[in-house]
């Protein structure tokens, strides 16, 4: 057994003089560290620089705002929900409420919303005594300090562009997809009109029906339409789909 | 000078003789004691002398042999709380050195972590003091009293200068070593008197180590002695102001020294005996609330002990160097030695930072075969340095 030992790690005057090694290491470390300063940081006295973009709390820009609620349906934790909260003027909107128990501070939202009202914050400090207080409602959500640095973008490169030989990224692609409606199932319920929250639909004669009367059905202006969907899931009948344009 | 001669009634009119009485040469503790009495004790006298006018008590409380023996007392209080100050200091040291090595910030309670220590000892104040049923009660305590003692000892008694001291007495480096190798017995009979088997574990480990380092340590310090031609830790001191450093014949001796002296400390490279991660806390372990805090501030009395020896031994004491003049190294000696003890504890630092626990038979192997030995070489060189008339 000794021999075995012996035959493994045999002695050697180097081997000896082990300790040499790591006092010169940690020496060298100490002479460092005590020229400069220890990287901690005492979080709660100094706190670490953040960027313009640090994806904290996401942040209101209540006016801003559609009610479009792609962020709702972008949220990986659902912790985001539609409300109906009063405007400045007294009207019924639609706004979105954070629950920050739940939210992970991905910035989807934020990336996702057509007209970047939602934006990412550097707060994250967020504590709160009760469960309750961290449901954020759309006016506690707006941050004063909202800088252009803070809206995320949605960047892509898509596949048929580099097809094309065109390999440049787009900012928000997705959002000039079309909504197509099928006329053949359409009964003209003015539904897609009214949860549309940028006013894209306007609901036109068009033909006549089984029963020989006029037939109204939707036409969407592109220039107005921000591919948010509502129609989509709002049409009982399932006849409005969107169409990929690039 | 014993202790009856300047208490006694009889001798002391032949003992005033002296100009710095009770020592005989000047000694700034006792000065400044005895002016601290002078001021209190005559202040209390004279309010006893106003309420009681011709009393016999306030003559008696400023008596010769009276303000002496209260000059004493409060010497001894002044010299342990400066010691005391200096081990705080150290184990402030060590917190925020180790911390540098470690590339963080160490301690940050109060004074730039120095409060950390006083946060400590109130903490382990406001513990329950518990003992377990069944200890050996009498050898419990008295081993935990005596360990304690020798270590405030050890550290009282290695002056701060020629003007620092307790007492001067010729046999100085014998009667410390004499002292600091009583630990080991107690912290033997401690381990067996707290009916632990980590106790029991870490006493026999503390005493084997402690045992088998103390032999080169010796020699060493007999090394020094040859070539100072005494043992009075001032003539060590006045040596190598007349010479050199120690160190720089007996380099072989500090590297000894100081290995041993880490041993001793139960330091980390060494600290079998209190070895946290296998055994509980090592002959501790039965040891709660302010008795474990009084251990751990002996260790590091025995520490600061150690680093003091190191720098009287071998890097000339309180002299700032020898090449400096007298008028310079008498402005404050008793910082320069201060200083001296704290860089040789920075070094015990370093080494705690670098290195892990030795296995129990490396322990023994590095004590008896590689210590010792250089221990011996050490001494020839001292043997033929002093013969050859280099000292």
């Amino acid at each position: 057994m000794a021999m075995k030992y012996l035959d493994k790690y045999p002695r050697s005057t180097a081997k000896r003089l082990w300790v040499l090694k790591p006092l010169w290491s940690t020496i060298k470390l100490f002479s460092k560290t005590a020229v400069r300063r220890p990287v901690t940081i005492q979080y709660p006295y100094e706190k670490e620089w953040l960027p313009d973009n640090y994806r904290g709390r996401p942040g209101l820009r209540f006016d801003m705002c559609v009610g479009c609620g792609v962020c709702e349906r972008a949220c990986p934790t659902q912790c985001i929900k539609m409300i109906e909260v009063p405007d400045d003027n007294g009207n019924m909107v639609m706004r979105p409420q954070v629950f920050l128990g739940r939210c992970a501070f991905c910035g989807y939202c934020a990336e996702f919303c057509p007209t970047n009202a939602m934006t990412v914050t550097p707060e994250y400090e967020l504590a709160e005594l009760y469960k309750k207080n961290l449901f954020w409602g759309p006016r506690r959500l707006h941050f004063e300090d909202t800088t252009p640095e803070m809206e995320v973008h949605y960047e892509v490169t898509l596949q048929s562009d580099i097809d094309a030989g065109n390999p440049e990224k787009r900012v928000r692609p997705f959002e000039v997809d079309n909504p197509v409606v099928d006329e053949g199932k359409c009964i003209g319920c003015k539904k897609c009109e009214r949860v549309c929250p940028t006013g894209a639909v306007t609901m036109i004669e068009k033909g006549v029906n089984e029963k020989g009367k006029p037939k109204l059905v939707p036409v969407f202006s592109h220039d107005k339409c921000i591919c948010c969907e509502q129609c989509v899931i709002g049409c009982p009948k399932d006849c409005i789909h969107i169409e990929e344009v690039l | 000078m014993a202790l009856n001669d300047w208490i006694n009634y009889a001798d002391y009119s032949d003992l005033q003789n002296f100009a710095y009485y009770p020592y005989e040469t000047h000694n700034i503790v006792y000065e400044i004691g005895y002016n601290l009495y002078q001021f209190l004790g005559g202040l209390v006298a004279w309010l006893i002398d106003v309420i009681f006018p011709g009393n016999g008590l306030s003559t008696w409380l400023m008596s010769g042999p009276v303000v002496n023996l209260f000059a004493v007392i409060i010497v001894a209080l002044l010299i342990f709380l400066i010691i005391f100050t200096g081990v705080l200091v150290s184990l402030w040291q060590e917190r925020k050195t180790l911390g540098r090595f470690m590339d963080r910030r160490g301690t940050q309670i109060g004074l730039k972590g120095f409060l950390q220590c006083v946060a400590d000892g109130f903490k382990t104040f406001m513990k329950e003091n518990t003992v377990p049923k069944k200890v050996d009660h009498m050898a419990y305590m008295w081993t935990l009293s005596l360990v304690i003692g020798t270590s405030v000892l050890v550290a009282c008694m290695l002056p701060l200068s020629d003007r620092f001291f307790i007492v001067n007495y010729d046999s100085g480096f014998l009667i410390v070593m004499a002292i600091y190798a009583l630990a080991p017995l107690f912290i033997l009979v401690s381990g067996w008197a707290q009916n632990n088997k980590y106790s029991l574990i870490g006493g026999m480990r503390a005493a084997q180590s402690m045992i088998s380092y103390e032999i080169p340590m010796l020699i060493t310090v007999c090394a020094v002695a040859i070539l100072a031609g005494t043992f009075n830790i001032g003539g060590v001191v006045a040596a190598q102001h007349e010479s050199t450093w120690f160190i720089i014949p007996l380099f072989l001796g500090f590297l000894v020294f100081f290995t041993c002296s880490c041993a001793e400390a139960e330091r980390t490279p060494f600290d079998l005996a209190e070895s946290e991660s296998e055994l509980v806390e090592g002959w501790q372990t039965e040891y709660a609330g302010m008795k474990w805090g009084l251990i751990m501030l002996g260790d590091y009395l025995r520490g600061f002990a150690s680093c003091a020896m190191i720098s009287l031994l071998f890097l000339g004491g309180w002299n700032i160097a020898p090449f400096v003049p007298d008028n310079i190294n008498a402005i404050l000696p008793e910082a320069v030695q201060l200083l001296k003890g704290w860089f040789v504890f920075f070094l015990m630092i370093w080494v705690r930072a670098a290195l892990p626990r030795v296995r129990i038979d490396q322990i023994l192997n590095l004590g008896w075969k590689v210590l010792t030995p250089l221990a011996i070489v050490n001494l020839g060189i001292a043997v033929v340095l002093k013969m050859g008339g280099f000292f």
